[in-house]
C-alpha cells in the first residue's frame, strides 16, 4: 500500500508540471484577461452604482491571476529583506491595491480594442513570458505577462508594456524612497496613496 | 494666446517626428513609455560612462551582491532595468511640471473640444497623413540601421500610401498589402551604434528625452519633408499650426493614458524617467537584432 502511494505521488508529480507547461501559462493568463474584459464589458455593470461590484469582481480575478507576493519581492529586490515579515505583508497588500487600480484603469481603456495572445516564451526553468498585443486604431501595443509556476499554478509577477517592466518601474520609485528612509516611511506613503491612513 | 504659445513650442521642438515612436514622449502618452530613473551617485563620471555606452551603467547595477539564501524567495537574480544619469534633475522637474500643466490646462481641453467636433474617422485620416510625412525618416533610419527589409517595406508603404492612399490619407499599404509600419528614428540609430543616452532631459512639450535622443529629434527633423518647404510657401505660423494640430489630433486617440499613468505612479517624475529609459532600450535592442 505504502509503495503504491509513493508510486502514485511520483506519477502525479511527473504529470502535473509537464501538463502545466504545455501552453498552460498562456491559457491561464488569457482566460483571466478575458474574464476581466467580460466584467468591464458587462452592460449590467455599466452604471456608476455598480462600480464597487465591478471593482470587487476584478479584484477577485486579479487574485488568481497575479502572484502578488512574488511580484512584491521582485519589485523590492534587495530591499525586501529590510522589511520585517509584518511589513512585508502590509507592503504586499498596499502594493496590490495600487496595482489593481492601475491595471483595471489601464485595461479599462482598452475595452474596445482587440487583444490577441500570440505565444509564450520560456524565460527560465519556471518562468515564461506570455506575449499579447492590443490593437488600437492608430497603433499596436505589445503587452507581455511574465508568469511563474508555483504549486502547479501560473501566477503573473510582471507585466511588460512596450518594453517597460512594471516591477522595474516601481522598483526605481521605491528605491528612491528607501535610499534615505526606512521601510515604514515607504509604507506610510503607500497607505496615503491607497487612502488607508 | 495659449495656442500660440503651444504652437511656438511645437515648432521650437520639432521632435514631433517622434511622437509615434515614443508614445510616452508627450505627457499624454507618458503611461505607456516611461522608465527607471535612479540618479546616479557620481554624476560626472556617470555622464562619461553614459555617453560612452549606456550598457556600462547597467553593468554596474548587476554587480550588486546576489540575494542571500532563501526567504521562500526565488533564487534567480532579479534582472535590473537600465538607468540614466540625471544631473539636471532640478531643471527637468520644472519642465516635467510645465508639461503636466500644459497637458491638463491646454492640450487636454483643446483635444476634448476637437474630438467633439471632428469625428473619429476624420481624425484617423489626419493621423495617417501626418504619419505618412514621417515615412522618409523611417526609411532612412532603417537604412542607417542596416535593416534593409524594413527600409524597403517603409519605402513601399510611403510610395503606395502617397499615391493609392491619396497622400497617405489611409494606410492602404497595411490594409491592402499587409505591410506594417516599421518604426525607426535617429536617436535609435545612434543607440544602435553604441551611443548611450548621456543624460536625461525633459523637453518642453515633447517630454522625456536624453542628450542622444535630442540630437535624434534634430536629425529626424532634417529628414522631415516639411522642413524643406520654403518660408514663403509655409510660414512659421502655419508650420506651428500644423504641428499643434498634429499634436492635438494624436492626443485625441490617447486621452486618459497620461491620467492613468499619473494615478498609478508613486513618484510620477521618476516613473516617467524609468519608463523612458526602459522603452528606448527596447527600441535600440530591436534595432540591433532585427
Amino acid at each position: 500500500m505504502k509503495k503504491h502511494l509513493i508510486k502514485i505521488t511520483l506519477i502525479i508529480c511527473l504529470i502535473f508540471p509537464v501538463s502545466a507547461f504545455a501552453g498552460a501559462a498562456l491559457e491561464t493568463v488569457k482566460a483571466n484577461a478575458d474574464k476581466v474584459l467580460d466584467v468591464l464589458r458587462d452592460p449590467s455593470l455599466k452604471p456608476e452604482s455598480a462600480k464597487k461590484t465591478k471593482k470587487d469582481k476584478i479584484r477577485a480575478i486579479a487574485e488568481t491571476m497575479f502572484d502578488f507576493t512574488e511580484l512584491s519581492r521582485r519589485t523590492l529586490a534587495q530591499n525586501w529583506k529590510k522589511f520585517s515579515p509584518e511589513q512585508q505583508k502590509e507592503f504586499v497588500s498596499l502594493y496590490r491595491s495600487i496595482l489593481e487600480d492601475a491595471y483595471a484603469d489601464k485595461i479599462l481603456s482598452y475595452t474596445n480594442e482587440k487583444i490577441v495572445f500570440s505565444k509564450e516564451v520560456p524565460l527560465s526553468g519556471k518562468t515564461v513570458e506570455i506575449q499579447s498585443t492590443v490593437y488600437r486604431r492608430t497603433t499596436e501595443i505589445p503587452i507581455y505577462y511574465r508568469a511563474m509556476l508555483k504549486d502547479g499554478v501560473w501566477g503573473v509577477y510582471d507585466v511588460v508594456i512596450e518594453g517597460v517592466s512594471l516591477i522595474n518601474n516601481y522598483r526605481t520609485q521605491y528605491r528612491e524612497i528607501l535610499s534615505n528612509k526606512p521601510p515604514e516611511a515607504l509604507l506610510e506613503t503607500l497607505r496615503k496613496k491607497v487612502g488607508r491612513t | 494666446m495659449h495656442n500660440l504659445i503651444l504652437a511656438s513650442f511645437l515648432v521650437l521642438c520639432p521632435g514631433l517626428v517622434w511622437a509615434d515612436t515614443v508614445q510616452f514622449i508627450d505627457p499624454a502618452h507618458a503611461l505607456e513609455t516611461s522608465a527607471t530613473l535612479q540618479t546616479l551617485p557620481d554624476t560626472n563620471a556617470d555622464i562619461m560612462i553614459g555617453l560612452a555606452q549606456n550598457n556600462k551603467a547597467e553593468g554596474e547595477e548587476t554587480k550588486r551582491p546576489a540575494p542571500a539564501e532563501s526567504d521562500n524567495i526565488t533564487d534567480e537574480v532579479e534582472e535590473e532595468g537600465p538607468r540614466i544619469a540625471d544631473p539636471l534633475a532640478p531643471v527637468n522637474k520644472v519642465m516635467f511640471h510645465f508639461n503636466d500643466k500644459l497637458y491638463f490646462w491646454v492640450l487636454k481641453p483643446a483635444t476634448q473640444v476637437y474630438s467633439h467636433i471632428i469625428p473619429e474617422d476624420f481624425r484617423f485620416i489626419f493621423s495617417n497623413a501626418y504619419d505618412n510625412l514621417k515615412a522618409p525618416a523611417r526609411v532612412l533610419n532603417n537604412l542607417l540601421q542596416l535593416r534593409f527589409k524594413a527600409a524597403g517595406n517603409e519605402l513601399i508603404r510611403f510610395v503606395f500610401n502617397s499615391f493609392a492612399g491619396v497622400g497617405g490619407l489611409g494606410d492602404a499599404a497595411k490594409d491592402a498589402l499587409g505591410i506594417k509600419k516599421q518604426e525607426a528614428d535617429f536617436g535609435q540609430t545612434l543607440g544602435r551604434y553604441g551611443i548611450g543616452h548621456g543624460i536625461y532631459i525633459v523637453l518642453p512639450v515633447l517630454g522625456p528625452s536624453s542628450l542622444r535622443d535630442t540630437v535624434g529629434v534634430v536629425g529626424d527633423r532634417l529628414m522631415y519633408p516639411l522642413t524643406y518647404i520654403d518660408e514663403s510657401d509655409l510660414t512659421f505660423g502655419e508650420a506651428a499650426g500644423i504641428a499643434a494640430h498634429e499634436n492635438v489630433n494624436d492626443t485625441s486617440f490617447k486621452i486618459g493614458d497620461y491620467e492613468s499613468f499619473k494615478e498609478s505612479a508613486i513618484d510620477p517624475y521618476i516613473s516617467m524617467r524609468d519608463a523612458f529609459v526602459q522603452h528606448r532600450k527596447k527600441e535600440v535592442d530591436e534595432a540591433k537584432t532585427k
